[in-house]
């Protein structure tokens, strides 16, 4: 099989002006500008099979959307080569966006002014939709994201999360094989969060479409992505199954304890004296947590050690989460 | 800030230069030998135009359209709990704009203009002061109307028809295109009533000496006077304009 | 034809879209209409102090304007691309615009039309046909297909420049106001271009040469035989400066994806 896209030693160099002060340095720049060349992305080669979903995930600036820019034929690379849907992106490119489906979450596909099925009937003509196919796919895809309401409003008098679910079904209008969405979940709620990646899920399964996602949200690609790539400063520092990330890196666990009446957090770091052990309180909740090794023998002591001398409330034992293992991985800079 | 965008700035020069070249050319046919039409000579409707223009430079600023896309966005909802006076705050951001592209535009422009074109300057440190207090009044003129028009955007929702009416009609109302003596006495009667002749003419005839002292003197209170009586709707539509932002939520 | 079939599919979106805002169309009618008159009192007030203009009467000069309105209003209707800059380049749309599957150019004449300029071509003929009466022109049969084909001839030239103009967008560090800048200058080509000193005639016959939108080819209309070449260049100037235009325009939209924003 196929794979849907294929980027080899990709780079992408930006020019950066920079100002010089004062209003002299501003009269020297009416003549010569100051610039420097940064790579916004700096030589990555990774590969996404038909029918996967993948995470593309890194702080801001870190070059994701310089990426999917790339990747959907609206930048061309530097250097290296893009093979996406077996086509060059930013070579017949009216082709080759016939193929793809892209969501913005911060920026409207539809047009503002004119009800949601206007828009969706403008957009079957520009992708030269039939009819026939049409209504076979919309149908199902207006059933699922639940629109059916929103379709005779004009876009301007929508909420965000209804909004950006009109957003996803104009992006599969054409039922394209290979689905970018940036952002799609920015400031949705929760429910909304929900409904999207469940149809995220029925159409990947339904119609095998490749969907490759950038958000800030870990738990979106809890829910949807076996793989995740990576992004630091335009390298790609990991790329693989979000399970080894855990395996890998969340072999800390964390024990939550709430007490009956108030307990010193110096209290408690006397107790386990001698053992690796980080206590924390947060003060709001009044919750104590340990952090520590992921050691049965270790997290069964310091158990018994504060059930000993503490009335308990309530425990917890937790596994370090997601969004923890990837700010760790940030701090240090490297997998 | 401002200066980096060089494009801009070389482009604007040439064009102002063009602009000016043209009406030049254009006043000329339309004098065709004769020494004075209503009072002025080629040479002082040359330096007109071209006082004019320059004056425009200072005065003009896309308040209007700003406010219009700020309450549509409902961005001034936010303004409103800034520790500023929203109106305020716009006027001085257009009074620094017109001052920044009278320094770096409007003046060699107009240096440029008058070595290729006969523009006459005056020496007269009397005619530049008034010269002066004349475009900060006709800029505050302007910026009025501009907010004036801009707080309309409340009560139409979509008013970009209103704002092009409105800016057609200060082109030529004011003396921009053509001087008021130039119109038939009934409509330079009307013009007396209205504020736009303060918005261009006013300054334009100080400079070329169409005005004798006593007449620059009095076209100046009359400025004045202008700019206190537009204060008042202004401050009128204001009150009830967040009377309402306060109802609708925005 | 797709592209046929699209600009009708837009058509039909753009006119429902503008119903739902009445009351500003209205207006807008009415700011066109104003500034149509701003133009013709102009000339009224200027022949008030003058009879001829280098040579050429009042009711020729109101003829020359009834013509530019033409093709100047099926420009404004198409070629709404003045804020070009600040809605496709600053505010990114242009990405959105290249994700789709119709020519980058179309896809914004498309989006930007006002349709509503389109009354400009009406107010044009009635004056046209006001001075025309007054003079005693008479039309020979070929002469309404001579104006269509002077019409769109005109405002490929219009067009052209103005895509040209957007097209600095691509390449200039920063937003540009040459645009309304330049509408004061496009106006020049109304005015008979021999009163003009040599420079500026040149630049508006063959730099930006909008003399082909007003005077050359309403001379023909006039019977003005010294200018008939200069009428009989409209067509061929509109094709070159849109064909330009457009490579222009694909040369811009490749630095714009190398360079990002």
């Amino acid at each position: 099989m196929n794979n849907a896209i294929e980027v080899k030693d990709l780079r992408k160099e930006f020019k950066s002006y920079s100002s010089r002060s004062g209003l002299r340095g501003a009269f020297r720049d009416l003549f010569t500008r100051n610039y420097k060349v940064v790579p916004a992305v700096n030589d990555i080669s990774f590969s996404v099979r038909q029918g996967e979903m993948v995470g593309y995930i890194g702080e801001n600036g870190a070059g994701k959307s310089t990426t999917i820019k790339m990747l959907t034929g609206i930048l061309t690379p530097t250097t290296g080569s893009i093979v996406v849907n077996g086509m060059n992106p930013h070579k017949e490119r009216e082709k080759f966006v016939r193929t793809i489906g892209v969501v913005f979450g911060q920026r409207s596909q539809l047009w503002w002014d004119i009800a949601v099925q206007e828009s969706f009937r403008l957009l079957k003509k520009v992708y030269k939709v039939s009819d026939a196919h049409y209504n076979e796919h919309m149908d199902h895809v207006i059933k699922t994201l639940d629109i059916e309401p929103l379709l005779d409003k004009p876009v301007r008098k929508l909420s965000l999360g209804q909004r950006m679910r009109c957003e996803l079904a104009a992006a599969l209008i054409h039922n394209p094989p290979l689905l970018f969405l940036d952002e799609p979940t920015i400031g949705l709620d929760v429910l909304v969060k929900l409904k999207i990646r469940e149809f995220l899920k029925e159409i990947n399964e339904k119609y095998n479409t490749t969907i490759l996602l950038t958000t800030h949200d870990l738990t979106d690609i809890e829910a949807l992505c076996e793989r995740v790539i990576m992004l630091d400063e335009g390298k790609i520092i990991y790329n693989g199954a979000l399970r080894d990330l855990k395996d890998k890196w969340g072999d800390g666990k964390e024990l939550q304890f709430q007490f009956l009446e108030k307990v010193d957090l110096d209290a408690l770091k006397n107790l386990t004296i001698g053992m690796p052990v980080k206590w924390e309180l947060d003060e709001k909740e009044h919750i104590y947590s340990a952090l520590l090794e992921d050691i049965d023998e270790l997290i069964s002591q310091v158990i018994a050690k504060v059930v000993e001398a503490f009335k308990i409330k309530d425990i917890k034992i937790n596994e370090t989460s997601t969004e923890e293992i990837i700010r760790n991985i940030y701090e240090k800079g490297t997998v | 800030m401002m200066l980096a965008y060089r494009t801009n700035y070389y482009t604007g020069i040439l064009i102002y230069s063009i602009n000016i070249g043209a009406y030049y050319f254009l006043w000329a046919a339309i004098y065709s030998g004769k020494q004075h039409i209503e009072g002025l000579s080629v040479t002082q409707m040359t330096t007109y135009v071209a006082v004019a223009w320059m004056a425009r430079a200072f005065y003009f600023n896309n308040i209007d359209r700003e406010m219009a896309v700020e309450i549509m966005e409902g961005k001034v909802a936010i303004e409103l709990i800034r520790p500023y006076s929203y109106l305020g705050m716009k006027t001085m951001q257009g009074l620094g704009e017109g001052i920044f592209r009278l320094l770096f535009f409007s003046v060699p422009g107009l240096v440029i203009a008058s070595f290729i074109f006969p523009v006459k300057f005056t020496w007269n440190p009397t005619v530049w002061g008034l010269f002066g207090i004349s475009i900060l009044l006709s800029f505050f003129i302007n910026t009025l109307l501009n907010l004036l028009t801009g707080i309309t955007t409340f009560f139409l929702f979509n008013n970009s028809g209103l704002i092009r009416a409105k800016r057609v009609v200060i082109d030529l109302f004011s003396g921009l295109l053509l001087p008021m003596s130039f119109f038939p006495g009934w409509a330079q009667d009307v013009m007396k009533y209205l504020p736009f002749q303060g918005i261009s003419y006013v300054p334009s005839m100080i400079f070329t000496n169409g005005f004798s002292h006593q007449q620059a003197i009095s076209a100046i209170w009359q400025q004045f006077v202008w700019v206190l009586v537009l204060i008042v709707p202004i401050q009128l539509l204001w009150i009830l304009a967040k009377k309402q932002l306060i109802i609708q939520g925005g | 034809m797709f592209y046929a079939s699209m600009f009708f599919q837009y058509v039909s979106q753009y006119v429902k879209t503008r119903f739902q805002y009445r009351a500003n169309l209205f207006v807008e009618f009415f700011s066109d209409l104003l500034s149509q008159a701003v133009n013709f009192i102009f000339i009224l007030i200027v022949f008030g102090h003058t009879s001829l203009l280098h040579g050429w009467n009042r009711d020729e000069i109101i003829f020359i304007y009834g013509f530019f309105l033409v093709p100047f209003a099926l420009f404004s209707a198409f070629f709404n691309i003045w804020d070009f800059n600040d809605r496709y380049i600053i505010k990114g749309e242009l990405d959105r615009i290249l994700t789709r599957p119709i020519h980058s150019l179309f896809q914004i004449v498309l989006e930007r039309m006002e349709l509503e300029s389109l009354l400009g071509a009406l107010t044009g003929l009635v004056v046209m046909f006001y001075s025309g009466s007054r003079l005693g022109i008479e039309l020979k049969w070929f002469d309404p297909i001579l104006f269509i084909v002077f019409v769109v001839g005109g405002a490929l030239v219009y067009g052209g420049v103005f895509v040209m103009l957007a097209c600095v967008s691509f390449w200039a560090d920063a937003r540009t106001d040459i645009m309304p800048m330049m509408y004061n200058i496009s106006n020049y080509g109304r005015y008979p271009v021999d009163i003009y000193n040599k420079v500026i005639r040149f630049v508006l016959t063959w730099l930006l040469p909008f003399a082909f939108v007003g005077v050359y080819p309403a001379a023909y209309f006039l019977g003005k035989k010294e200018w008939f070449s200069y009428a009989f260049l409209t067509p061929i100037m509109g094709v070159l400066f849109f064909v330009v235009s457009i490579f222009v325009w694909n040369q811009g939209v490749k630095k714009y994806r190398g360079a990002g924003n």
